[in-house]
């Protein structure tokens, strides 16, 4: 938990969760816990399930198979949902002749608050100014503004955003990640799915990797990066065959990125620079990537994860 | 169950299409008032001619059938298929996340609009028919003593007629197909059914939604589409309605029907 938070958020438990689309399978035995107090990204590629996942922990989707709760029960069963759990979803889930307060009344009213909690929340979002426009005539940043708004209009112990950076400018961006950092300090949990890496690197304390489904790497945010020794290499040649070649017999992870084009988990440039002058291969590339965010993520979500990587040497 | 039914109301309030369905029903209530009028002075040899009969003067006091029958349904089909259309069918599930509850929210906001546009109805029979009718030489007392036979019906049929748009807009959650299915099904179709029954068949396909209305609304319903219109005699052509509670039961069987299907099969289905 972040220092000086309190303890009023909510641990989020997924376990053994499945969800099949006739033949497709969109979330496969996904398990992974999130804890109060803390930022944690849900991060994967398009495709990777993570918002059928979000989708299942708020009752919207049926499971397949397996659980996903809040404290232990079900969204549907939490006796008050929206004191509990807010979401934003989509910035699209607007009727476009009501006017901003109205739909944050609305959802007041769902949840049995107080209408003033209207005024409040369009006030922490930056959109007083904006509470009697239509919000058919809101821009797509102000719509993620208004989400976020009807997702806090409970002032839950938990905040599930999907994709939540989406529209907004950089300016935006920025507050997005001052305001989660703001409620995860006050003990919140957040849960936030997104594809700007770069951005939830300066945000997230937890990350929870997917790929295809299944869980790749879930931990701090040190421990991930920290777990693929901080270097990928990346070799482009016009013998990447031979290359390949010549890896596998030195017994190196790797994986063809493109037809001359490969990357090397774990290796050092003084490691393989060595190995392939001995053997003569031209090299056009060869580029080492940092262990950051996007590199694991990468690394992890180009169809193979740690523990795969061997196994794909011929 | 009132939080969400609190909800329900201010959305549908803030819904244009509500308030045009709503407005509808005045000129269509004073359409009804010129077809009762009219058939009036018919018999009479008049253009237009003051109440007389019972049956008259009761059809007189029950005018609005003619918009109930048409926007009831439609105000159903808004109620649910608006969630669809405009994809707020995800927020709403959120904030109230019991499907069931947010279900029975609608009905009763639908059952709450459909007795608002009957009472619309109500008030430009009181604005509009009943001095023209005392203009025209009628008396009024003679109309307004009807009021006990003809009111209750009419919003017990205003309600159900809703319930059975409710219910259509659960099963087809396209708004405009359901709109159109709505309408054109009762009053072209159901149309069209009836007579090829009778014609085909000699028989009397009185339990389709609008002619069950009709039965529940009783007499009033005559010649306003509803029960196919007819003579309402004895002769080898006349349409015999179902009795009022007959026509209840099945109106409520045409809402409950389609509402139940629509919950087991779409609702409950995941949004994704």
């Amino acid at each position: 938990m972040t220092p000086g938070a309190t303890t009023r958020g909510l641990p989020i438990e997924i376990s053994g969760l499945s969800k099949r689309f006739g033949t497709v399978v969109a979330v496969d035995d996904l398990s992974f816990t999130v804890e109060p107090g803390r930022v944690t990204g849900f991060l994967g590629p398009n495709g990777s399930g993570k918002t059928t996942t979000l989708r299942m922990l708020l009752g919207l989707v049926h499971p397949s198979a397996g659980t996903a709760t809040i404290a232990g029960q079900r969204y549907q069963d939490l006796a008050n949902p929206t004191s509990s759990v807010g979401a934003v979803l989509e910035a699209t889930s607007f009727h476009p002749a009501r006017r901003a307060r109205t739909h944050l009344r609305m959802a007041a009213r769902a949840g049995g608050h107080d209408e003033k909690r209207a005024d409040e929340v369009l006030g922490l979002v930056g959109l007083t100014g904006d509470a009697k426009r239509k919000i058919g005539g809101f821009s797509m940043g102000m719509r993620q503004r208004l989400e976020l708004a009807t997702a806090l209009i409970g002032d839950p112990d938990v905040l599930i955003l999907d994709e939540p950076s989406n529209g907004l400018d950089p300016q935006g961006i920025a507050w997005l990640r001052d305001f989660m950092r703001y409620l995860a300090g006050e003990g919140r949990t957040v849960l936030v799915s997104s594809h700007l890496l770069s951005e939830m690197a300066q945000t997230i304390d937890d990350a929870v990797i997917v790929s295809f489904g299944q869980l790749k790497a879930q931990g701090t945010l040190e421990e991930i990066t920290k777990g693929i020794t901080g270097i990928v290499m990346r070799a482009r040649s016009p013998e990447a065959d031979r290359l390949a070649s010549v890896l596998a017999e030195a017994g190196i992870a790797f994986r063809r990125i493109t037809h001359d084009e490969v990357a090397m988990d774990g290796v050092t440039p003084e490691q393989v620079g060595p190995l392939l002058a001995a053997n003569q291969i031209i090299l056009y590339e060869l580029t080492q990537e940092g262990g950051d965010l996007e590199s694991v993520f990468l690394s992890l979500t180009s169809g193979l994860g740690f523990g795969d990587v061997a196994d794909t040497a011929p | 169950m009132i939080n969400a039914l609190r909800a329900e109301l201010l959305k549908m309030r803030t819904m244009p299409g509500v308030w045009v369905t709503f407005g509808l029903a005045f000129p269509l209530t004073v359409l009804g008032i010129l077809i009762v009028f009219a058939s009036a002075g018919g018999f009479a040899g008049h253009t237009f001619y003051f109440v007389t009969s019972l049956s008259q003067r009761r059809r007189l006091l029950g005018a609005g059938f003619f918009g109930i029958e048409i926007l009831a349904p439609v105000i159903g089909v808004l109620c649910i298929t608006s969630e669809y259309r405009q994809k707020t069918i995800t927020t709403s599930l959120v904030l109230v996340p019991v499907r069931s509850r947010v279900l029975l929210a609608k009905v009763i906001a639908t059952a709450l609009w459909s007795v608002l546009i009957a009472l619309l109805g109500l008030v430009v029979i009181a604005a509009v028919a009943l001095p023209w009718n005392a203009a025209l030489g009628g008396v009024t007392s003679q109309v307004t003593d009807q009021v006990g036979a003809v009111i209750p019906g009419l919003l017990a049929s205003a309600v159900l007629l809703g319930l059975f748009g409710l219910g259509f807009g659960t099963l087809v959650k396209n708004q405009v197909a359901a709109i159109l299915l709505t309408i054109g099904g009762t009053l072209i179709l159901e149309g069209i059914l009836i007579a090829l029954a009778k014609a085909i068949f000699h028989y009397d396909l009185n339990w389709l939604p609008n002619g069950a209305g009709a039965a529940l609304a009783g007499d009033i319903a005559r010649g306003f589409g509803g029960g196919g219109g007819g003579d309402g005699g004895n002769g080898p052509n006349a349409f015999h309605l179902l009795t009022w509670w007959q026509g209840g039961l099945a109106l409520l069987a045409w809402g409950l029907g389609p509402l139940t299907i629509g919950y087991f099969t779409t609702f409950r289905r995941d949004v994704t």
